[in-house]
């Protein structure tokens, strides 16, 4: 199989998988050579996501990028979601494809994306 | 492990067990190369003879207008360089929605100073005849339209053009390689001058295909050497492939037929049931004029990648008309040329079916569809693509 067994297993069973009412932070990214797109809602108390969700567009790696990205994210403080490399991602998946690096990309542009609004909100609240 | 359903017929199939018994004694008993003038080589001549008379009697012209070839995209470049350079320049006439072995040759010949135009094509991906007659100048030296296209199964209107080529005294090179040994082909009733076929798609072994060529036609050899294939494509035949695709041939005159029946009421099976299942779902090609066995199925709003992908893991072989590559997506210049959107394009899903098809694996797969795409909407943001 060309893909992980993480990989399948999220692709099959997405993780955290739809919207969030009221979220203190949304974010996505679009990669603009295919058109996968991830969007990432987030809940934060105290500086620690407590809560992800995710919707993607894309393809199978891409779907699972995503969903592995919310569960590996959940319980971490902001500032790890704003400097996210895809690389810990991709990791995570048990490898990538080199034609599809791009997926990693997505969910950690999502991801960043996000946190940049989630601090955005607080800096107006403050 | 899930049941192994393969619906991806249009890109390869399975080499029928008569054709490999076939083959088999070409390999190692009867090894001998056809142009020898020993027994071991006159035995393989005889078995090369005999295939190309099988193939000729099949399409009901002379085994000398027949060469071999090593597959559909050698059979594409020799047809249309073949032609062009024998005329030395001018003007080639083909469509947009041509296997890639045409749109790339046409480019290429442009770049050595040919002049091709490339015709559009309506919502159903069929070339319009009048098109091709508005298309033709003083210097048009070729026409060249498939006759079944590969990912929407479209068949194009071929004795129309071809009536109008051969009143224009324009050579015509038609693409069968969909078309032979699956719905019937007349290269007199249809206007042809040059055809492609291949063997593996049609159950015989890859690496073998054929150019029809019509008695007077003028063409340029594919490639110099000896003295094979009457100087018009140099190097020692394949034996064993060629033995084999004689044989699928033969086969397919016996079971064609029959087997057209039977595809299309199993590809319309696969249609109605997913059709009944899903909303947002379209059958692009042509309703009426298309390949028995071939359903092109646009799931709005979903990556074909990933409905591939989800059937693969169940089993199911199918192909996606838009293909990812290196992070740059490529929706299927067919689709792009039969003006299909994008939301639409980039969801689409081929599924070709086969001798091997049941009507129980066209029920797995409408079962297994159904929840993949669904799970794929439900993850996908709203108002995206």
């Amino acid at each position: 199989m060309r893909y992980s067994p993480t990989l399948i297993d999220h692709f099959l069973n997405p993780r955290n998988a739809g919207l969030m009412r009221d979220p203190d932070g949304v974010g996505q990214d679009e990669y603009a050579g295919c058109g996968d797109l991830a969007r990432v809602f987030l809940r934060v108390r105290d500086g620690l996501t407590v809560e992800l969700r995710v919707q993607t567009y894309g393809c199978g790696p891409t779907i699972a990028a995503a969903s592995l990205a919310s569960e590996l994210m959940t319980g971490r403080p902001v500032d790890d979601l704003l400097h996210v490399k895809p690389e810990e991602i991709e990791q995570a998946l048990d490898g990538l494809p080199e034609d599809r690096k791009h997926a990693a990309e997505v969910a950690a542009g999502a991801l960043r994306a996000a946190a940049r609004d989630y601090r955005t909100r607080e800096e107006r609240r403050v | 492990m899930n049941r192994r359903v393969y619906l991806d017929h249009n890109a390869s199939t399975p080499v029928h067990p008569e054709v490999v018994a076939e083959m088999l004694p070409y390999f190692a008993e009867v090894f001998g190369n056809p142009s020898s003038v020993h027994g071991f080589g006159r035995a393989a001549r005889e078995a090369v003879d005999t295939a190309r008379e099988r193939i000729a009697r099949f399409l009901g012209v002379s085994p000398e207008e027949i060469v071999f070839t090593s597959g559909g995209t050698e059979s594409d470049n020799f047809g249309l360089k073949g032609l062009a350079w024998a005329r030395g320049r001018g003007h080639l006439i083909t469509s947009q929605v041509e296997h890639h072995a045409v749109l790339r040759a046409g480019q290429w010949l442009e770049s050595q100073g040919f002049a091709v135009t490339y015709l559009p094509v309506d919502g159903y991906g069929m070339v319009d005849p009048d098109d091709v007659r508005r298309a033709i100048r003083p210097d048009t030296i070729a026409v060249s339209i498939m006759h079944a296209n590969s990912e929407v199964g479209t068949i194009q209107p071929v004795e129309a053009i071809g009536a109008i080529t051969r009143e224009r005294g324009i050579p015509f090179h038609v693409d069968a390689v969909q078309t032979l040994g699956k719905i019937p082909v007349d290269v007199h009733a249809l206007g042809i001058d040059v055809m492609s076929f291949s063997g593996h798609k049609i159950y015989g072994p890859k690496g073998v295909a054929g150019l029809y060529i019509r008695k007077g036609t003028r063409m340029v050899a594919a490639q110099h050497g000896g003295d094979h294939e009457r100087r018009r494509r140099a190097g020692t035949e394949n034996v064993p492939g060629i033995v084999g695709f004689g044989k699928a041939v033969e086969i397919r005159a016996r079971e064609m037929t029959a087997e057209a029946e039977r595809l299309r009421a199993l590809r319309d099976r696969l249609w109605e049931g997913i059709r009944g299942r899903l909303d947002e779902v379209q059958l692009n090609g042509h309703p009426g004029q298309r390949l028995p066995g071939t359903a092109n199925l646009a799931f709005r709003h979903v990556e074909s990648e990933s409905i591939v992908l989800g059937l693969d893991l169940r089993g199911i072989a199918v192909s996606a008309g838009s293909a990812c590559t290196a992070g740059q997506v490529e929706p299927s210049h067919v689709l792009v040329a039969m003006g299909v959107p994008l939301d639409w394009a980039m969801g689409a899903v081929r599924c070709s079916l086969g001798r091997s098809t049941t009507a129980e694996d066209i029920d797995y797969v409408v079962a297994c569809v159904e929840p993949i795409v669904r799970r794929l909407r439900q993850a996908m943001p709203a108002g995206t693509t």
